[in-house]
């Protein structure tokens, strides 16, 4: 009999445990509807201030919801490592590009490992890993051990920047993991801004100071390739838009100003590209497009086109600090710059020895100014100006700051739910929470009568467990979440409609109501325990494989589940044991 | 209250009928994969879909021809919700340009009717094939952990009748998923990740039914002679039946619960876990237990069921 008392003992405990956990929750709720119920926003912020610490400590042990459910932005982000091995190949030529690209198409479609697709692809053409990476006695095994390394450092450092980019610019909360070899996950409640979210995370925020080629050198190079482009090609009718040659596309003004119309960027950007135009560059050099449009007088938008070396002159690695403001007209919003002593040094010498020559500021490939420099720069400042406005300027300031990322990074998944489908969210799991359970406890009552009672009891006691758990162990619940309460409710009953199905066929028997209820609760015991051993393990596999909303429908099942053969086999039999012991049951006590 | 009580059902004399009608549900259902293949969301297949809610109600046409002049290829559908459109086109990775040029067009085209973008949802190819890759791995390791489970607590003629039976009901749902995929505009019944969530669902269900016939059945077993099996088969499948159908009965509550309340988004799900307790609970007793039946007669052994001394 001692062990019944532990029993009882276990259920009280069990029950405060999760009330208690719950607590929080209860306060976060009653805490927004009095915040709610105030009509001035003096009162309600005075509110919140006499209240913050309150407010603070049940936010974070309260019930969390999920992205679905509180509106937000989930983020799946690529480290490019075709880009990153590019990067890190020491001669590369034509032959080597073409492979990486061929690389590239397979890596996109599939989640096969890149090193693998790389190594298959040059042992299809018999080439070599260390002709092209590290040393050339090096094996091809060697070398794919130290490109994974290279492209696990990448991730790392890739995932500590864009949590830099999103710390600096301030979002509550965020969760920033890395999954498999080339894959960040971001987690962004309750975000305002998506696009601008967007911009700040994918630019690999690489910038360059390059020196512009010498005068006449950007005519002389748009002549070249307007030509080569012009000539009639092999394939193709000359009257095709892209054989009428450059200039139709690209104005020339002087001797070293060029610029496109914002309609035909892409275009050029495109022309420009090809191989006949790029063997007509000069060496060490390269055609960029401005950042930016200028207006034209005549109203037309205009990107300015630029002939800069190849080679940096210096790379953002040397900046230290980065500020938005507002430039000396106190219009323009421009970004300062501070550098780092080896930077100023270097920016000193390469200031000083091109003075009355232009130094493009290129950050991702795309030029936003390129002054002329006046006279030798020593303190190590320097300036981004040609910036839209001064929130894009803020932006910059954070991308600065954070550093640049080894490889470029791409969303290659994003699921974003606004608040107010959120909200909608909420009321449909809620409708559906409190219909299931009616719907569950007025069929367990009708057809057991005081069995389906006790059973709701258990009912009740499950949903507060699953809850609890979520809220103490800092789970979100979300809406495969709340489906997954749901039906793990029909299925709670299960082990209850076993047990009790059981015990009518013993009362039918003819046994007395104690030796039905213990033979029906011993012998439905390995049937609960099969059924639920099986439902737990398709709930662990769901959990480790699948990944985001599945997991959280996963969970809740495992909860559940758990909670259920701990309601079915301990809490009702003790309720029943203390309704016959205070004689209250009979053998028609289960209908 | 009672339905069923004392039944006496000749469950393994209408086997025959049984395997008819299993096997016309799953030829149908297998034509039609053939045929008409599976209505892939965009988790599988990769892709971008936006949900836009309007203020007032536009016709479907109209926001088709605006969206068409603005240059945004893909399709267009009523969602689930009031004044909600589905918009699904091609996966590109900057959903900055595809938001511009959808906001751009109506702005313009419907100025006195303001709306919001509600949901985007992006898929790259690759993830795509990253997520069928561990659906499928998920749904593989959840059969072989049911076929090793059960061939432990039971024998394994018993485990492998349970996981045909699962093969059965999984299978019958993909049909119907592949019969009626996107007949239904407020149920478009698309394969995404939470139908494989309600596939591991259903199979966890499934074998949950055919377990307890199988208790059953173990505990009426032992001391028998394989001549009487027949009878204590029925005999374990009319005495469960009472419970099989109430858990059935409740659990169905619930899901139909979940199918009307919880939205567009839990649809699909509700649908496909709806369809497979009905199928499951059949299958139980007309799949699972026969085909154990069948084989254990053609084995001639006596079958020996583990725990079966002591319980």
């Amino acid at each position: 009999m001692k062990n019944k008392r532990y029993n009882l003992l276990l259920i009280v405990g069990v029950t405060l445990l999760a009330l208690w956990s719950l607590v929080p929750t209860w306060k976060e709720y009653s805490l927004g509807k009095q915040l709610e119920a105030f009509s001035s926003p003096r009162d309600s912020l005075n509110f919140v201030l006499n209240h913050r610490d309150e407010i603070e400590d049940a936010r974070q042990k309260g019930l969390k919801l999920g992205l679905d459910l509180k509106g937000g932005m989930h983020l799946v982000m690529e480290v490019d490592q075709i880009d990153l091995f590019m990067q890190k190949a020491w001669n590369r030529d034509a032959k080597f590009d073409a492979i990486m690209e061929e690389v590239g198409r397979q890596a996109a479609a599939t989640d096969a490992d890149v090193i693998d697709l790389v190594s298959a692809a040059f042992r299809k053409q018999n080439i070599r890993l260390s002709r092209y990476f590290y040393d050339i006695r090096n094996s091809d095994s060697e070398i794919q051990g130290k490109l994974r390394k290279e492209a696990a450092d990448a991730l790392v450092r890739a995932r500590e920047i864009i949590r830099n980019r999103i710390d600096q610019y301030g979002v509550a909360e965020p969760m920033i993991t890395t999954q498999g070899n080339r894959k960040i996950i971001i987690e962004l409640p309750g975000i305002s801004d998506e696009n601008r979210m967007r911009n700040l995370l994918k630019g690999t925020a690489k910038l360059e100071f390059r020196l512009l080629r010498e005068k006449g050198a950007l005519q002389r190079t748009l002549d070249a390739i307007n030509t080569a482009l012009s000539a009639p090609s092999s394939s193709g009718s000359s009257n095709d838009a892209a054989n009428n040659g450059l200039y139709s596309f690209v104005q020339v003004y002087g001797s070293d100003n060029a610029a496109v119309r914002a309609e035909n960027r892409e275009l050029v950007s495109d022309m420009l590209k090809r191989p006949e135009a790029l063997s007509q560059l000069p060496p060490d050099s390269e055609l960029l497009l401005a950042a930016r449009a200028d207006e034209a007088d005549d109203g037309s938008r205009l990107y300015s086109l630029y002939l800069v070396r190849k080679t940096p002159e210096l790379t953002g690695g040397v900046i230290t600090e980065a500020k938005a403001t507002f430039g000396s007209q106190g219009v323009q919003p421009e970004v300062l710059m501070s550098m780092n002593s080896e930077g100023t040094s270097k920016w000193a010498r390469i200031t000083g020895a091109n003075i009355g020559k232009r130094i493009a500021i290129v950050l991702d490939g795309a030029v936003y100014s390129a002054p002329v420099v006046q006279s030798k720069i020593p303190n190590g400042n320097s300036v981004i100006n040609g910036i839209q406005s001064l929130e894009e300027a803020k932006d910059l300031e954070i991308v600065l700051k954070a550093g640049a990322l080894p490889a470029p990074v791409r969303i290659v998944e994003e699921r974003t739910v606004g608040p107010s489908l959120g909200a909608d969210y909420i009321r449909a799991g809620l409708q559906s929470l409190i219909w299931g359970f009616s719907a569950v406890v007025v069929f367990m009552i009708f057809y057991y009568r005081q069995g389906g009672l006790a059973a709701d009891v258990a009912l009740v006691l499950n949903v507060l467990i699953v809850l609890s758990v979520l809220a103490g162990f800092n789970a979100s619940l979300s809406l495969p979440g709340i489906a997954g309460i749901v039906l793990t409710m029909g299925m709670a009953v299960d082990a209850n409609v076993l047990i009790y199905e059981r015990i009518r066929e013993e009362l039918a028997a003819g046994r007395s109501i104690t030796s039905a209820l213990s033979e029906g609760y011993d012998r439905a015991f390995s049937s609960i325990l099969d059924s639920h051993v099986t439902t737990l393990a398709a709930a662990f596999l769901l959990y480790t494989y699948g990944i985001g909303p599945i997991q959280g429908f996963a969970v809740t099942l495992m909860i559940g589940t758990a909670a259920s053969l701990f309601t079915a086999i301990v809490v009702t039999r003790e309720i029943f044991r203390l309704l016959v012991s205070k004689n209250l049951m009979s053998s028609k006590s289960f209908g | 209250m009672r339905i069923f009580s004392n039944t006496s059902i000749d469950f393994l004399g209408r086997r025959k009928i049984a395997y008819a009608i299993s096997l016309l549900l799953l030829l149908t259902g297998l034509v039609s994969l053939a045929v008409r293949g599976l209505n892939y969301g965009i988790d599988f297949r990769g892709g971008s879909e936006v949900v836009l809610r309007f203020e007032q109600d536009v016709p479907v046409g109209e926001l088709r021809s605006v969206m068409r002049d603005a240059g945004v290829s893909g399709t267009i559908k009523q969602y689930g919700m009031d004044r909600s459109f589905l918009l699904s086109t091609v996966f590109n990775g900057d959903t900055n340009e595809l938001k511009s040029l959808i906001s751009g067009a109506l702005n313009s085209q419907l100025k006195g009717n303001p709306f919001e973008i509600v949901r985007i949802d992006a898929v790259g190819p690759s993830i795509a094939s990253d997520l069928k890759w561990s659906a499928f791995k998920a749904m593989g390791a959840a059969l072989l952990a049911i076929l090793i489970y059960v061939g432990i607590r039971f024998e394994l003629k018993f485990a492998a009748a349970g996981v045909v039976a699962i093969f059965h009901d999984v299978l019958i749902v993909l049909g119907l998923f592949s019969l009626l995929g996107g007949v239904f505009e407020v149920m478009p019944l698309e394969m995404d990740q939470s139908i494989i969530a309600a596939f591991l669902t259903i199979a966890g269900y499934s074998i949950t039914d055919t377990v307890v016939v199988y208790d059953r059945i173990r505990e009426n077993i032992r001391n028998r002679k394989p001549s009487e099996y027949e009878q204590i088969f029925n005999e374990s499948m009319n005495r469960t039946l009472s419970r099989t159908i109430i858990t059935s009965c409740t659990t169905l509550l619930t899901v139909l619960v979940l199918f009307i309340f919880a939205g567009p988004a839990i649809r699909a799900f509700a649908f496909a876990v709806f369809a497979g307790i009905l199928v499951g609970t059949y299958s139980s007793v007309f799949v699972a237990a026969p085909l154990a039946f069948e084989w254990i007669k053609r084995s001639k052994a006596p079958v020996k069921l583990r725990g079966s001394q002591k319980a």
